[in-house]
C-alpha cells in the first residue's frame, strides 16, 4: 500500500495552523516568539498534539462475560464504583511542548485573518529596480545540477546522426562533453514597490523595560504584516529623549537614557532620513512612533509643525502608540487628537499593557494604507 | 526660619477656607502654595513652589546633583522620590515617586521639578484606569509642609554653595 505522506503532512499542517489560530491572541500579546525568530520562519511552542489511536487492554483482564458474579447478575452502570481516595491535583499538568516552525508569511496571513486586516494598497507605481536572477539562457559549462537534459541529448543525437554513429535499430544516444548544455541565468532588472518602516521610540527616563517589550512585540507583528505586503522592505530605527539619533535594531530596544522628552527631535531626524534616503515618489513610507506621551514644555508645537509639514505629507501612514508607563499616560496623544483629529494618515492608539497590543495592531494596520 | 514661620502662620489664617493662594516671601525667595482646603492640622495643596531668582545662572550638572540630595532629604512623603529625567535644553530636572503608588483605583505619584530660573515645585498626580491623568491635591500636615519649605530652602542653599 502506498502511504500518501503529503496528505498526512497537509493534515498535520492544518492541525498546527488551527492550534496557532486558536491561541493567536496569546501569541500576539506575549513576546515569547520574538526570540525564536529566524530569517523567514518563527518557531512556536505548541502543546503536544495527541494523535487519536486505539488502546488495547491485556487479554484476560476483565471484559464482557468475565470476572466475578453469577449468570443473570445485572451489569453495573458507569459511575457506580465507589470513589477512589484522593482528590484532583493542584499543580499544573506537565504537558510537553513541541516546537513548530511557521513561515513568517503564513503567520502574517493568520494575523490578517484574525484581525480582519485589509491588504495594503501601495501608493504610486513601482519605480525602484531590483536585480533579479532569471534562468533564461544556456551555456556550455556549468554544474551538473544545472545540466539541461533535453538540449544535451538533442545535441548528442544531432552529432551522432551527422557523424553516422546513430543506429536506428539500436537507438542509443550517449552525450560527450561537447554536447552538454547547462542552464544559466541573467540579472534582469525588475520593478519593485518598495517600502520603508521607520520606528521612533522615546527612551527617556520614564520609559521602562516593560514598555519597550510592548513596543518590541508590536513591532514584530507590524514587520510580519508589512513584510508580507511588500517584498524588499527596509527598516530604520530612531531613538530619542531630548535629542534623537538613528540606531540599529539592537540599540533601539536596549537603550535607556535619562534625558527629558522632546518628541520634535525624533521627528526632525525622521524627516531628514526621508529627505536624504527615501524619496517620497519612490517609497511607501510607514512611521510607527511609541512614547509614554510625557513630552516636555512647549515641544508639542514644534513637533506638530514637523508632523504637519514634513512627515504626514511623506508617509503612507503615521502611527502613534502611547504606551502607558508606571506613571500613567502623558497628554501627547490628546494634543495630537485635538490638532490632527480627522487626518486620514494618522492612527493613534493607547496601549495600557500587553493586552492592548492586539487592538493597537488592529487599529494601525486596519487602515489598509 | 522666617519663610517657614510666616507660611505656617498664613496656613493658620485660612483654616476652614477653600481655594486659597498663600504667598510668603523672604528676600529673593518666594513660597507659593495653592491650597484646596485648609484645616487646623493639615492642608490639601495643589502645588507647592519655592521660587528664587538666585537660580538664574545655575548649571544643569549642579541641578542634577542637587536633585539627588533633595530626593534624599524629602523621604517623609508617601513614596520615595528619585530623579527621572533631565532636560538639558530647558535646564530642568524632573523627579517622581519611584515607584509610584498603585492600587485598584489607579496610580498616584508626586512630581517635583528643579528648574534654572528658578524654582522647586511639588505636585501630586492621579491616573485612574481609563481616565486621563490629572493633578490632584495632596493633603499634608502643617508640620510636613513646614519641613518641605525647609528642605526646598536647604536645596537652594546647596546649589548656591556649589
Amino acid at each position: 500500500m502506498v502511504l500518501d505522506i503529503e496528505r498526512d503532512q497537509r493534515r498535520f499542517k492544518q492541525i498546527v495552523r488551527g492550534r496557532i489560530r486558536e491561541n493567536l491572541r496569546k501569541y500576539i500579546t506575549h513576546g515569547e516568539m520574538i526570540g525564536r525568530r529566524g530569517k523567514d520562519a518563527v518557531s512556536i511552542p505548541l502543546p503536544q498534539l495527541d494523535i487519536p489511536r486505539f488502546r488495547f487492554g491485556k487479554n484476560g483482564s476483565g471484559g464482557v462475560g468475565q470476572g466475578d458474579g453469577e449468570v443473570g447478575d445485572p451489569v453495573g452502570k458507569p459511575g457506580d464504583d465507589p470513589a477512589g481516595s484522593g482528590g484532583a491535583g493542584s499543580e499544573p499538568g506537565s504537558g510537553h511542548l513541541i516546537e513548530v516552525e511557521v513561515n513568517l508569511d503564513e503567520l502574517a496571513e493568520m494575523l490578517g485573518d484574525e484581525l480582519e486586516l485589509p491588504h495594503v494598497e501601495p501608493k504610486g507605481t513601482a519605480s525602484i529596480s531590483a536585480e533579479k536572477a532569471k534562468y533564461n539562457s544556456v551555456r556550455q559549462t556549468g554544474p551538473e545540477s544545472l545540466r539541461h537534459f533535453k538540449r544535451t541529448y538533442l545535441n548528442a543525437l544531432r552529432r551522432q546522426i551527422s557523424t553516422g554513429n546513430y543506429l536506428p535499430d539500436d537507438p542509443r544516444v550517449v552525450p560527450i562533453k561537447s554536447d552538454k548544455q547547462y542552464r544559466s541565468w541573467n540579472d534582469v532588472p525588475r520593478p519593485e514597490v518598495n517600502a520603508v518602516v521607520i520606528y521612533l521610540m522615546d527612551v527617556s527616563g520614564s520609559m521602562t523595560d516593560d514598555q519597550k517589550q510592548i513596543v518590541r512585540t508590536e513591532a514584530f507583528w507590524i514587520d510580519a504584516w508589512l513584510g508580507k505586503q511588500y517584498k524588499g522592505i527596509e527598516k530604520r530605527y530612531i531613538i530619542h529623549d531630548a535629542v534623537a539619533k538613528e540606531v540599529d535594531e539592537h540599540t533601539f530596544y536596549h537603550t535607556r537614557e535619562s534625558g527629558g522628552t522632546r518628541i520634535s527631535s525624533a521627528y526632525k531626524v525622521c524627516a531628514q532620513l526621508i529627505d536624504s534616503t527615501f524619496p517620497v515618489s519612490d517609497w511607501n513610507i510607514y512611521c510607527f512612533q511609541f512614547s509614554d506621551g510625557d513630552n516636555w514644555g512647549d515641544d508639542n508645537r514644534q513637533a506638530f509643525e514637523l508632523l504637519n509639514e514634513k512627515l504626514l505629507p511623506a508617509a503612507n501612514l503615521f502611527c502613534y502608540g502611547q504606551v502607558e508607563s508606571p506613571y500613567g499616560s502623558g497628554d501627547f496623544i490628546e494634543a495630537l487628537r485635538k490638532q490632527f483629529g480627522e487626518n486620514d494618515k494618522l492612527a493613534l492608539s493607547e496601549i495600557a499593557d500587553k493586552e492592548g497590543i492586539y487592538d493597537s495592531i488592529k487599529l494601525f494596520l486596519g487602515k489598509g494604507k | 526660619m522666617k519663610l517657614r514661620d510666616e507660611f505656617l502662620r498664613e496656613l493658620q489664617a485660612i483654616v476652614g477656607q477653600t481655594n486659597r493662594r498663600v504667598t510668603v516671601a523672604d528676600g529673593p525667595r518666594i513660597l507659593r502654595c495653592e491650597v484646596d482646603q485648609g484645616t487646623a492640622l493639615a492642608a490639601a495643596v495643589y502645588e507647592f513652589i519655592l521660587e528664587s531668582k538666585e537660580l538664574a545662572q545655575v548649571d544643569t550638572a549642579i541641578l542634577q546633583q542637587s536633585s539627588q540630595s533633595l530626593c534624599n532629604r524629602v523621604n517623609y512623603l508617601l513614596e520615595p522620590i528619585s530623579p527621572i529625567e533631565t532636560d538639558i535644553d530647558g535646564c530642568v530636572v524632573q523627579m517622581r515617586s519611584n515607584p509610584p503608588q498603585q492600587n485598584e483605583s489607579g496610580k498616584y505619584y508626586y512630581e517635583l521639578f528643579l528648574r534654572r530660573g528658578g524654582s522647586i515645585a511639588l505636585y501630586r498626580y492621579e491616573k485612574q484606569p481609563g481616565a486621563i491623568r490629572s493633578r490632584v491635591p495632596v493633603t499634608l500636615t502643617h508640620e510636613v509642609l513646614g519641613r518641605l519649605c525647609e528642605d526646598f530652602n536647604a536645596t537652594i542653599e546647596e546649589i548656591l554653595a556649589s
